[in-house]
């Protein structure tokens, strides 16, 4: 029960750091990176690759820096070029960007999967009320309680962070304000991408890292990020948690019905607050 | 045609009879491609190509009418085959019915979806639909016991349908003359509606929602049924599916299917009636032709989905015409 | 007879009342000018008059005696009240005429090419709304609030964003119009000299109440009026 529960809070914090990355870039950039998920999957696949030679913590650090790095590229060559056009533009674009990524990957590592093992300091067992829960996966719950903790304190003290939470807001009004939209923009966005990289990385143990593995994240991330709210980080937060337990709880009892119970759960929020349950009213 | 932008929506002016029997012309000119390809290689390719184009055109239809892209158009094409395979299967009602049965039901399902999400705006619509493809094709292969899972369900079709030989929907030869005049009748159909009354609504609330209620429009119905006209003719292409292949699987269900009846409206060019039509046949083309030179295929298909939606945005569809325009233009003086 | 009516309409956003018990009556035939700094809620009166409020305003409208309140959008559009926009809400990729006939189908009196000609709009009628200059849509915002020939005419700053030539012209057309239809107007505007030439009577709104109201001679001397709206702008 407490493992179920603990479970739940494992997937719910990686889906939860995926899917705020998310949310940062449309906050900024108003469009969704439809591109998000592949951005998870090579985080995973150059993690494994750093960490086989290097060792898991310097494989995270070094995922996170390139996929920081991609961000930045995807900012300049595609989210500000595109930035005053329809919003379908840049959707298509990132799409477009998904399958060539998925190719990428195939390409450079193949098609098998591959697993990476997690960190020796992290292999063994904690002992929690009676039963043994894998420190590793435990770390997992740290991480992004650790993410979650620090964008919170991050959105609310840093001045940056005070202008992602006014644009997600009003996106039009804090444009006007005159603050320098497009180094905000990037920086933004490649905190977003890097946090997409950070996930995959520490969900390398726990998932077989396949190419394929980007479109399931993504589509799960995307139903978080619809029911907390397009703009809303502490409703991703509170879907996440939600949709991870839910995860767990269907693929442990009703694995027939594990997607089907999120995605329900999506169109019944929606059919009562169409812009999700945290949301900007409309 | 007028030079500078894109011609109005509205207006368009009603094609002059030159062009009518063109159009005409081309349709029959598909329709009697069979006996003259020895190649049931290629009418077999060409089939899938008709099938996919209607299920292209869906996704064009819903893009052009609400301006909402979709990732999840094989959800109503999926469902129709599987209603299909389950009915026969379970012997629920006659053949002839079941096809009824899996035109209405995704067209149902589609207007229901489209009330009860109308106010949802465009992206988080985009992903919904990503979610809506995920779920059906999860349940296809987790649910064994009701679709096979995995290994999919073979349709045990009877020996005549509608008074025709089951052989006709299956057969290459005759099979692509039935999808190619589907195709045509079906983008037929979208270009009455789009000049109808109801046409011209749906146009006016895509450009501006909230003016055409200010106008005295309401809005939600149009949408919904938007989304339905949409649905309808993704469940067609499932039901030519499932006649001409006898067999399901959780493929039909799957998001990539989706994806590429996108990329295929997208690269011919998806305001166009014709458009995505024209998408899907060069899709097919050009994988067959550049199937075997390369292993890319999909990088290749994103790269070209990049390349249209941000250098051609009216697609090669798009491009053909106002080629021929300028074309025209130029041999008039 | 009152045209149009507004008891104790009030507005929330939260704590913060952009509307606050509002009253206002617009006798048939005249033009109403409404003014009052920014935030003083005269775009808020127009929304709840029209219906754009929805559910987060109070108070009863009446048009023509009829209590329309619990009316949505369209259906006030049908009992004959219409509105244009501060920011232009046209139909980007419609042609001229082809918007202003999708509002004429559902008009009652199909009056397109006496509103194009009116409006100046009949040589861009095959144009794109989003191809025409700013000034031509503004216009064109107008004119779809004047197809089927209103009763009740509610306008949010018409002449924003016009050149001076534009705005008077524009008055002009609006006060022909008001003689020649019988329509009612409600009409706010930045712009003094549009306001006071064409106005009746004026109606002064500020922090969501009304502050006075009169003919434009009697507003202008109000000193609270000058000090908190016509001192900035004069």
């Amino acid at each position: 029960m407490v493992a179920q529960l603990l479970n739940g809070l494992v997937y719910g914090g990686l889906l939860y750091i995926v899917a705020v990355g998310l949310v940062l870039i449309f906050g900024l950039r108003r469009v969704v990176n439809f591109a998000h998920g592949s951005l998870f999957m090579i985080g995973a696949f150059v993690g494994f690759t750093i960490a086989t030679r290097y060792g898991f913590w310097v494989g995270m650090l070094g995922s996170v820096l390139t996929l920081a790095v991609l961000g930045l590229l995807l900012d300049a060559l595609v989210f500000k070029p595109l930035r005053d056009q329809d919003h379908n533009v840049t959707l298509l674009v990132t799409f477009g960007i998904l399958l060539v990524l998925e190719d990428l990957a195939q390409t450079v590592w193949g098609k098998d999967f591959r697993s990476l093992p997690p960190p020796d300091l992290l292999k063994g067992t904690v002992a929690i009320l009676g039963q043994d829960f894998p420190s590793y996966r435990l770390m997992v719950i740290g991480v992004a309680a650790l993410v979650a903790a620090g964008l919170s304190l991050w959105l609310r003290f840093s001045k940056i962070g005070l202008y992602v939470r006014a644009s997600s807001v009003d996106p039009v009004t804090t444009a006007v304000q005159g603050v320098n939209t497009d180094r905000i923009g990037a920086v933004v966005v490649a905190l977003g991408t890097a946090l997409a990289g950070l996930s995959g990385t520490v969900a390398a143990p726990l998932l077989a890292i396949s190419p394929s593995m980007g479109g399931y994240i993504l589509i799960e991330s995307f139903i978080v990020v619809v029911i907390g709210g397009l703009g809303s980080f502490a409703g991703a937060f509170v879907a996440a948690l939600v949709i991870g337990q839910i995860h767990n709880f269907g693929v442990v009892h009703m694995p027939w019905a594990a997607t089907m119970i999120p995605f329900v759960l999506m169109v019944a929020v929606l059919v009562w607050r169409p812009t999700g349950i945290a949301g900007n009213r409309v | 045609m007028d030079s500078g932008g894109a011609t109005p929506m509205t207006h368009h002016a009603a094609l002059s009879w030159r062009a009518w029997g063109l159009i005409a012309l081309a349709v029959a000119a598909g329709a009697a491609l069979p006996p003259l390809l020895a190649s049931t290689l290629v009418l077999t390719l060409l089939t899938q190509a008709a099938i996919s184009g209607i299920l292209a055109t869906s996704v064009g239809a819903l893009l052009r009418m609400s301006g909402v892209v979709s990732f999840g158009h094989a959800t109503f094409y999926g469902i129709a085959a599987y209603l299909i395979a389950l009915s026969i299967k379970h012997q629920w009602m006659a053949a002839e019915a079941a096809v009824v049965l899996a035109l209405v039901v995704p067209t149902v399902l589609a207007f229901v979806l489209g009330l009860g999400i109308v106010r949802v705006p465009g992206m988080a619509f985009s992903m919904l639909t990503l979610a809506i493809g995920q779920a059906f094709h999860e349940f296809a292969v987790k649910a064994r016991a009701v679709s096979g899972g995995d290994d999919g369900l073979a349709i045990a079709l009877p020996p005549e349908l509608f008074g025709l030989p089951i052989a006709v929907f299956q057969r290459p030869h005759s099979a692509f003359v039935l999808c190619w005049l589907t195709l045509a009748a079906v983008i037929f159909a979208l270009y009455r509606v789009a000049h109808s009354r109801f046409g011209r609504i749906t146009e006016a609330i895509r450009e501006n929602e909230e003016r055409a209620r200010f106008i005295g429009y309401e809005t939600d119905v149009p949408r919904a049924l938007v989304l339905a006209i949409s649905g309808l003719v993704a469940a067609i292409a499932g039901v030519l599916f499932a006649l001409y292949n006898a067999f399901v699987s959780p493929e039909v269900l799957h998001w990539s299917l989706s994806g590429s009846a996108l990329i295929m409206a997208i690269i011919g060019g998806p305001r166009l009636l014709w458009g995505p039509a024209f998408g899907a046949m060069v899709f097919f083309l050009v994988k067959d032709l550049a199937g075997n030179l390369t292993e890319h295929w999909q990088a290749l298909i994103g790269l070209t989905l990049i390349v249209v939606t941000v250098l051609l945005p009216v697609g090669l569809g798009g491009s053909l015409i106002r080629l021929l325009a300028a074309l025209r233009g130029g041999a008039a003086r | 007879m009152m045209a149009i009516q507004g008891h104790a309409l009030t507005r929330r956003y939260g704590g913060f009342a952009a509307l606050d018990g509002v009253d206002i009556a617009v006798p048939a035939g005249e033009i109403r000018g409404l003014i009052g700094p920014n935030g003083a809620g005269k775009s808020t009166l127009i929304d709840v008059l029209s219906g754009r409020a929805g559910k987060g305003a109070s108070g009863r409208v009446e048009l023509h005696g009829r209590d329309i309140s619990a009316l949505g959008v369209q259906q006030r559009r049908h009992a004959g009240l219409a509105r244009s926009f501060q920011r232009t809400h046209v139909f980007p990729e419609l042609s001229v005429v082809g918007q202003l006939e999708v509002a004429a189908m559902k008009a009652e009196a199909p009056n397109v090419d006496e509103v194009m000609h009116e409006l100046g709009l009949g040589a861009l009628a095959l144009r794109r709304a989003a191809d025409i200059s700013y000034g031509d849509r503004r216009r064109l915002d107008l004119a779809l609030a004047l197809i089927g020939k209103p009763k009740v005419l509610l306008l949010d700053e018409p002449a924003a964003g016009l050149s001076m030539g534009e705005s008077l012209a524009l008055a002009e057309h609006l006060k022909d119009l008001v003689s020649r239809w019988g329509v009612t107007v409600l009409l706010v505007e930045h712009d003094m000299e549009v306001v006071f030439s064409i106005c009746h009577r004026i109606t002064v709104l500020h922090l969501g109440k009304v502050l006075a109201e009169g003919t434009p001679a009697e507003v202008r001397a109000i000193p609270e009026v000058v000090t908190a709206y016509l001192g900035s702008t004069a």
